[in-house]
């Protein structure tokens, strides 16, 4: 039994670690980076910051991706202070955890929006979170939302930009490669939300056109503890291949196909298995194909620098993932270009610049085009022996042929 | 820093044992009084209108959290699946006020009104099947049912197709008011959470010293016992069930329609065990202490997930371990209590 004293001090202590926590999210909620002593370094920047606000997953099911969108931002912003900022302004970034939850996001999104007053909000991951707060950051127009997640396409707000990748850049030119290379049986497999099945209505129409055969159609939830369904439609409808939006656990989906024995020359393809995914999985993925702005083994002249630059900053053994990493990357400079190309933060003035501009991203040029969706060169990888990803091809210049006409 | 910490420390302790001398029988009259002043100051000491605003937020959840405490703390009916009739709340007013139909869309304080309804009549079938039946559903048989009720509402909210709105939920623009007011953000809707808080715990309060609410705490202590004193514990349960489903669900219909969304994770078991950390950490049967958890946890949540990032998970579940370690009882549960007898 504790004395009274003890339970006392016990108590107080309880109740200044909680006081000292909490007052350090008064002040300690931003991250500014500080430009790193450069003695070619241009003056350093000045002034009211420019403050860049983003969502991200760092908890949850979307942990890999968050992380990697937050810290390809922390990166981007590290790089613009060191070399001055933002028409002389210091850039500030300020993360948020949004937990792979859509009731969180709307909270953080209002907190960055309202509270912070950020120019730009960056994030989320999921389609459904997206869905969720882009009315909430840019109803007001006083802010831009840039998404830098592969999506099923389809948003369109004066104020909303995409610098992920829409089906036209993946799923259209990589349905006919897998046809060619396993047959024209595909299974589509997804998580029960919006990205997979509007994705899905996509490729349907897309699978009849080459003369494929649609044998069977599964969702699951994000995270399933049971695959029987899915290992059953396999078995019943013999797929050549399956085609599968089923990120977070795709690695216990795989095993339990494997498992099964019915993946015996079944082909793979995805447009979300970053390299981080294939940690722990590599051998039983050999084979899979996945098109994504960014791999490791991307081609392109920049690469190796983004790639050195991410490790000297996060760690040699940290890898930026595959769509979200590069999508924040370019989001967050073409930012940059676009509010010194208006003169000022103004959100419509940078929506109006933004449209348009190119920017030598590590993979490539891309283009910010009329549909606020970016032109970009993609990706197509294969898992080898060892469980990597070996470049295949580039689907280069891709078009994002989305409609949304302001 | 450590001066300040040490001092910090001094001034507490001395506070605590202050405190301490407090007769057992005001304490608990002291702590509201503390805890409603500092509440209800907030608007007028913080200026940043979005923090006002999700202090109304946490008071939501309060008022979540005491319809538990009413079930779990007071009438010793631990539920797992509180959260079906919270967001229950905020799917049916998200379907009445937004769907076409014979009669629908509604204007929002009629669905609001048709909402709560529809909770009382589910929540009065559901009670007068567990504990009416031939056999009464006592302990962890009611837990588990309660558990089951919450994740078929999940699984029927994430597959109802147009009426639900699938994985995504409803995204619906109705903005709370009243009388020409506009109570949907700021100030207005942190007044219009409060008042509502008050008056559930108030209501709460009343309940507790009533005859019924003197059975409802007799079932905790021994079901058979008030049974045989010849009172009817069956109706006494449904009454108090149907109580708390209204309350949970009226605190679901504020929550979700200030937040525009409603999506399946709302009547989930996730959300329902969440409630349970709350009054568990303010201290289970004490009103107040379920007010307290629900404020203190979801705004460390909410702040130490902009600051800590990726680890503020783990301090938090460190935090809740040592302090259920060193109170029992939960904090209000020792603050009432007085320390160390």
């Amino acid at each position: 039994m504790m004395g009274k004293t003890t339970r006392a001090k016990l108590a107080a202590f309880a109740a200044m670690s909680l006081i000292l926590i909490s007052c350090g999210g008064n002040g300690g909620e931003t991250t500014t980076t500080a430009a790193p002593p450069d003695t070619t370094a241009p003056a350093e920047p000045s002034g009211d910051p420019i403050k860049i606000g983003i969502l991200a997953d760092l908890t949850g099911p979307f942990t890999t991706y968050g992380t990697s969108l937050a810290r390809s931002a922390e990166l981007a912003v590290a790089e613009i202070n060191a070399a001055g900022g933002i028409m002389g302004r210091s850039v500030e970034l300020i993360v948020e955890d949004i937990a792979t939850d859509v009731a969180v996001t709307t909270d953080k999104a209002r907190k960055l929006v309202e509270s912070d007053k950020v120019d730009v909000v960056i994030g989320p991951i999921g389609s459904d979170a997206a869905d969720a707060v882009f009315k909430t950051v840019t109803q007001d127009g006083k802010t831009i939302m840039i998404y830098p997640e592969t999506y099923e396409g389809g948003k369109c707000d004066s104020l909303f930009f995409s610098t992920g990748a829409v089906p036209a850049q993946q799923i259209r030119p990589m349905l006919p490669l897998l046809q060619k290379e396993y047959g024209p049986k595909v299974l589509l497999f997804g998580a029960d939300y919006v990205w997979p099945r509007r994705s899905f209505e996509i490729a349907k129409p897309i699978i009849k056109e080459i003369g494929g055969e649609l044998v069977g159609e599964v969702y699951l939830p994000l995270i399933a503890d049971d695959f029987t369904e899915l290992v059953k439609a396999v078995r019943t409808g013999k797929p050549d291949y399956i085609f599968t939006l089923y990120p977070a656990i795709w690695g216990a989906a795989l095993k339990a196909l494997t498992d099964a024995g019915v993946m015996e020359g079944v082909g793979v393809g995805t447009t979300f298995l970053g390299d981080p995914d294939l940690a722990g999985i590599g051998a039983l993925a050999a084979g899979t194909y996945t098109a994504l702005p960014f791999f490791t083994s991307a081609e392109g002249v920049g690469v190796a620098a983004f790639m050195d630059a991410f490790k000297a900053k996060f760690g040699a053994d940290q890898i930026p993932s595959g769509g979200e990493a590069l999508g924040a990357y370019n989001a967050i400079y073409l930012y940059k270009l676009a509010v010194e190309a208006a003169g000022s933060t103004d959100a419509t003035a940078v929506a109006n610049a933004m449209v348009g501009l190119k920017f030598e991203s590590p993979t490539g040029t891309v283009t910010m085009e009329a549909s606020h969706h970016l032109r970009q060169t993609i990706q197509l990888v294969r898992v080898n022996a060892e469980g990597l990803y070996e470049h295949v091809s580039s689907f280069k210049d891709q078009d994002p042929e989305e409609s949304c006409s302001l | 820093m450590f001066t300040l910490s040490n001092s910090l420390v001094k001034v507490i302790s001395a506070a605590w044992k202050r405190a301490v001398e407090i007769p057992q029988s005001e304490r608990r009259r002291v702590t509201e009084i503390v805890l409603g002043v500092l509440l209800f100051s907030l608007p007028f000491v913080l200026s940043d209108l979005f923090l006002i605003d999700r202090f109304g937020r946490y008071f939501v959840w309060a008022i979540f959290a005491i319809s538990v405490d009413l079930m779990w703390g007071y009438g010793g009916m631990l539920t797992f699946g509180h959260a079906a009739f919270f967001g229950s709340g905020g799917y049916l007013v998200a379907i009445f006020t937004t769907r076409g139909g014979s009669f629908l869309p509604l204007p929002l304080w009629p669905a609001v009104g048709l909402a709560l309804f529809v909770i009382a009549v589910f929540s009065f079938l559901l009670a007068t099947l567990a504990f009416r039946g031939r056999l009464p559903l006592r302990g962890v048989e009611f837990a588990v049912i309660t558990l089951a009720v919450a994740f078929l509402l999940e699984q029927y909210a994430r597959a109802g197709g147009d009426l639900t709105g699938g994985q995504n939920g409803i995204l619906f623009e109705v903005r709370l008011g009243m009388f020409g007011l506009d109570l949907h953000r700021g100030r207005g809707f942190y007044a219009l959470a409060g008042i509502s808080l008050l008056i559930v715990y108030v209501v709460a309060r009343v309940f507790v010293a009533s005859r019924q609410g003197l059975i409802t705490r007799g079932i905790r202590g021994n079901e058979d016992r008030v049974e045989l004193l010849g009172y009817n514990v069956p109706n006494v349960k449904v009454g108090l069930f149907v109580m708390v489903a209204v309350f949970a669900g009226y605190a679901g219909v504020l929550f979700y329609v200030h937040d525009g969304i409603v999506s399946p994770t709302a009547v989930g078991a996730t959300a329902s065990t969440q409630v349970l950390l709350w009054v568990a950490l303010g201290g289970r049967g004490t009103l107040a202490g379920p007010v307290v958890g629900a404020i203190v946890l979801q705004h460390l949540t909410a702040t130490l997930s902009g600051t800590l990032l990726d680890t503020w998970l783990l301090v938090i579940g460190v935090l809740l371990i040592v302090v259920v370690l060193v109170f029992p009882g939960g904090i209000l549960g020792h603050l009432n209590r007085g320390p160390a007898r």
